[in-house]
């Protein structure tokens, strides 16, 4: 049985505007060890998707309907007295250094250690902090700066403590928000390798969230891509870069630059995404896909399945979606 | 937003009427300011009703008004709704008298403590450099200032004060918030392209500080104007508290000054109660008209719901 | 250590300013109208006393030789002797001095603590009735009138009720009485001074409490609190350990900013209670025209909110580690 199996999942935010509709209909699993990634552009709703998982949405934020089983049991049946002990003991979050993460009146040993504690009452604090250093050194970060303060870290330092902070009550799966965003090329490498290497080493499952289709395809084994709230694609990363089959999955590939293979030119997706109050009916990606046709706006969205592990949500089955 | 539509915005010198008539929306849906508002028409119908009563009879005048039936302070009676103070004078005119008092002084001293923060700050702004750290080195020093208790060493050395001069004074200490907030606007604006164009067609600095800069700024000086009015009364009123007011007039503060030197303070709760409620209703006015503003100012503040 | 730093910097800035205010003091003084010596020298003195202290004030020589020995007794304590009560100035404002710091530090700091503790509740409840009720009470007591609301007080509970002496802030039996002890004596004080306590501390609690609601409100929308939310933390630990430090920030802010006009709603207090404090000193000396004393006066009150301003710069950077790291 997988660790993480979502079904049908929606959810959105209530704006003075009316309703959002974050995340339609998404479905995916996820096996103990593996890693799997999500890829879109702003808005596509994969940091809410992510934030839900952990039932971590704002007060405007709910979840309409759908299943998430953890480990055989549904996380929207537990009561929050329930989701607290779940939270960073089963699932842990890292989040983006550039965000405010860390608390910057206190310590960044004693917030690692508070995480620690939370969880395991009968340590005390010595315990804890010796603990806290042991992460450090698995993160990479010198014992002395232990001590400091958040604002005292560089970014990619930042982002190492999160990460630590992250494995703090060794989780089984954790959920990895845009972790590399706003780091430069080089931190940003370090970075991944460090998590990949984390990941083999402890064998945490992983939900990997980007904007960028290369980082996800260098860290992740399956790929999910997801567009103004649906679920578009999902495959083996070897299966969705080299056969990419959804159109906008094919888009967003051949706007990246590539250093080996042909010289091609940089296609940038026309038009603008949706607006997700009032969502268009039938395909949401019809508008801007070269591929559209009259069915995409009435028609029903099927999967469609290129191989066992690769499948691709578009109203026109068949060959013409290759 | 397509490219023409962000080029029109960055030549469009008066974005300021746009906002204005957004803020009028967002304002008028608070509550505090509504209540503000209210209270404020209530105190200005209060000034305006002022005038009335001497041209009634001559007894009811604020100041000088005798009655020549009563002599010392008595309780509300059908002559006298609010009763009289120690020498026969009518109470009611002279709150009502107090409230035009009020207004004179608030929004006299608010204004040219706004004329002289938005130059200076515009100026400090501007400029830059040497400039604006001298003067923004003052606006510091002038800040740590408590008002009231400069002007009583000033009424020490020059006299009895007039209600001009106090205002002046207040005036003089109360720019320095205003300059500070004109500066900020200030500094973000000399990087306009407007203001690059009109540089470039050779207007003098001058030039460029009152046509080009002030009527941006102009509109953000006059909104700040209601926080500054609330401390010109209470300085006004406590100075007159304590005896150091201008005499020939008649404000809330001087009453309370009476009741409380006269000794009545124990015995004549209608004398006592009103000026010092009205005080504190019309400072609670400015406030909520001021937190009203806020919101309409700072977008942040707004009551909409967030989206991810 | 970098505190340390800081404080230093701070008090050279105040020196600056000091300096300056001293200076415009000296050209006000001799400068407006009227004759400068009868500022510093009693008329009823005899004609030797004021030779002797025209000499020694130096206001026989000329304007730059003023000026130095102006500063020079200003450094040694020599303010002159009181119109009024016939005493050398130091003598008075020394003994004022502990009176005023008395009543306005204990005012300020209550109203800063409580201020910050009911904001913080009242964040929590925002929108309900403890919420409603406590910014609204906030408001009122935010604005109203301080010396009116000190009338009132008095005259409702030392007045009316004989709970509390309606001024001042000792009882002559119970000071002059040689068998009364340190503790009997100690208890006259805190009597005499929980009405204009009170007037203090209500005026200004409210802003702060205002300040630390919307503080609060603003800090729960940070990204560490959802950090602390996934962590598995409780709203109580995330309210107090990690909200509450951040936004009591903006509110020690506030305190500084606002110094200038809570010394002087402290002089107003003290005029209305009869606390024979410096504010009071000032109004009085001033209505008097006792100039040494006024000046004196309001040189310390200058000193009082400088020094005041720096507490509260220092109390931030220490609990602000972003500035002091």
């Amino acid at each position: 049985m997988a660790l993480l199996e979502v079904e049908n999942l929606s959810m959105g935010y209530h704006t003075q505007k009316g309703y959002l509709h974050a995340v339609e209909d998404v479905s995916f699993s996820l096996e103990e060890g593996k890693s799997l990634g999500f890829v879109g552009e702003s808005g596509c709703g994969k940091t809410t998707l992510g934030m839900a998982l952990m039932r971590l949405l704002p007060p405007n934020g709910v979840i309409r309907e759908g299943r998430m089983l953890f480990d055989g049991a549904d996380l929207l049946q537990k009561s929050d007295e329930e989701m607290r002990e779940i939270r960073w003991q089963k699932i842990a979050m890292i989040f983006q250094a550039a965000m405010n993460a860390l608390n910057p009146v206190h310590r960044v040993h004693e917030q690692i250690a508070e995480a620690i504690l939370t969880h395991n009452a009968s340590l005390d604090k010595k315990e804890a902090f010796e603990q806290v250093e042991e992460l450090f050194q698995l993160v990479g970060i010198p014992r002395d700066r232990m001590r400091d303060y958040p604002h005292q870290y560089s970014g990619g330092m930042k982002q190492r403590a999160i990460i630590a902070m992250a494995l703090a009550c060794k989780p089984r799966l954790i959920i990895a928000d845009e972790p590399t965003t706003a780091l430069d090329v080089i931190v940003q490498d370090q970075i991944l390798k460090e998590i990949m290497s984390l990941q083999k080493e402890f064998g945490i499952s992983m939900i990997f969230i980007s904007h960028d289709i290369s980082i996800v395809a260098d860290v992740c084994h399956d790929i999910g891509i997801m567009y103004a709230g649906k679920l578009v694609e999902h495959g083996s990363r070897e299966e969705v870069f080299s056969n990419p089959a959804h159109p906008y999955t094919k888009a967003l590939l051949s706007s990246y630059p590539t250093l080996t293979g042909e010289k091609s030119r940089l296609m940038p997706i026309p038009g603008e995404t949706p607006n997700l109050i009032h969502p268009p009916s039938g395909c949401r990606f019809r508008d801007r896909c070269p591929a559209a046709k009259a069915a995409c706006k009435t028609g029903e969205a099927v999967w469609f399945e290129t191989s066992p592990r690769h499948k691709t949500l578009c109203y026109q089955c068949g060959a013409d979606c290759r | 937003m397509s490219l023409e539509k962000s080029h029109k915005r960055h030549l469009k010198k008066f974005p300021w009427m746009d906002r204005l008539r957004g803020g009028w929306t967002i304002y008028k849906r608070n509550l505090l300011g509504r209540i503000g508002l209210s209270l404020l028409v209530m105190f200005a119908l209060m000034a305006i009703c002022s005038f009335i009563p001497p041209l009634i009879d001559p007894m009811y005048q604020p100041m000088t008004g005798v009655d020549p039936e009563i002599t010392k302070s008595t309780g509300p009676s059908l002559r006298h709704w609010l009763g009289t103070d120690f020498m026969g004078r009518d109470i009611l005119s002279q709150l009502l008298a107090g409230a035009r008092v009020a207004f004179l002084v608030g929004v006299s001293a608010a204004f040219m403590s706004i004329v002289l923060g938005t130059a200076i700050g515009m100026v400090a702004g501007y400029m830059g450099r040497l400039v604006d750290t001298l003067l923004m080195r003052l606006a510091d020093m002038i800040m740590v200032m408590p008002t009231m208790l400069v002007v009583l060493m000033l009424a020490a050395l020059f006299g009895q004060l007039t209600i001009w001069t106090i205002v002046l004074i207040i005036a003089l200490f109360r720019w320095p918030g205003v300059s500070r907030v004109i500066r900020a606007q200030t500094l973000s604006l000399k990087h306009r392209p407007f203001i690059e164009a009109a540089r470039v067609a050779g207007a003098s600095h001058t030039r460029i500080i009152f046509r080009h800069i002030m009527p941006n700024v102009l509109p953000l000086s006059f909104l700040y104007m209601t926080f500054r009015v609330t401390s010109a009364i209470i300085i006004e009123a406590a100075l007159a508290f304590l005896g150091f007011g201008d005499p020939s007039t008649v404000s809330w503060g001087m009453m309370l000054q009476w009741v409380w030197k006269t000794g009545h303070m124990f015995k004549a709760p209608y004398w006592l109660l009103p000026p010092g409620i009205c005080i504190s209703l019309i400072t609670l006015a400015f406030y909520m008209l001021g937190r009203a503003m806020d919101e309409v100012l700072d977008p942040r503040l707004r009551k909409e719901a967030g989206t991810e | 250590m970098e505190l340390w730093k800081y404080i230093g910097r701070r008090l050279i800035q105040i020196a600056i300013i000091f300096f300056v205010i001293i200076t415009v003091l000296f050209l006000l003084f001799r400068l407006a109208p009227g004759d400068p010596v009868s500022r510093m020298v009693d008329p009823d003195m005899t004609p030797e006393d004021a030779e002797h202290l025209i000499s020694q004030l130096g206001l026989d020589k000329p304007l730059g030789m003023q000026y130095l020995y102006y500063l020079k007794n200003f450094f040694t304590g020599n303010f002159g002797e009181s119109f009024h009560y016939g005493q050398p100035v130091i003598e008075i404002i020394w003994a004022r001095l502990p009176n005023t710091i008395l009543l306005f530090t204990t005012a300020i700091i209550l109203a800063a603590l409580v201020g910050v503790f009911l904001g913080k509740i009242a964040s929590w409840h925002k929108g309900k009735t403890t919420d409603t009720l406590m910014t609204i009470g906030a408001l009122v007591t935010h604005t109203v009138f301080l010396p009116w609301l000190g009338l009132i007080l008095i005259w409702v509970f030392a007045y009316k009720m004989d709970w509390f002496p309606i001024t001042g802030m000792l009882s002559e039996e119970v000071w002059l009485d040689p068998d009364a002890g340190i503790f009997a004596r100690l208890l006259d004080v805190l009597h005499h001074m929980v009405l204009p306590l009170t007037t203090l501390f209500l005026v200004h609690f409210g802003s702060y409490l205002l300040i630390m609601r919307s503080s609060m409100l603003e800090t729960l929308k940070e990204d560490y609190i959802v950090t602390g939310r996934a962590k598995g933390l409780s709203e109580k630990v995330i309210r107090n350990h990690h909200a509450a430090p951040n936004a009591a920030l903006p509110v020690v802010t506030a305190v500084g900013l606002s110094l200038a006009f809570s010394i002087n709603g402290g002089a107003l207090t003290e005029t209305v209670f009869t606390w024979p404090g410096i504010g009071r000193e000032l109004v009085m000396s001033v209505s008097q025209n006792d100039y040494p004393l006024a000046q004196a006066c309001f040189l310390l009150i200058a000193i009082v909110v400088l020094i005041s301003n720096l507490v509260v710069d220092t109390l931030y950077a220490y609990l602000d580690p972003r500035i002091r790291y």
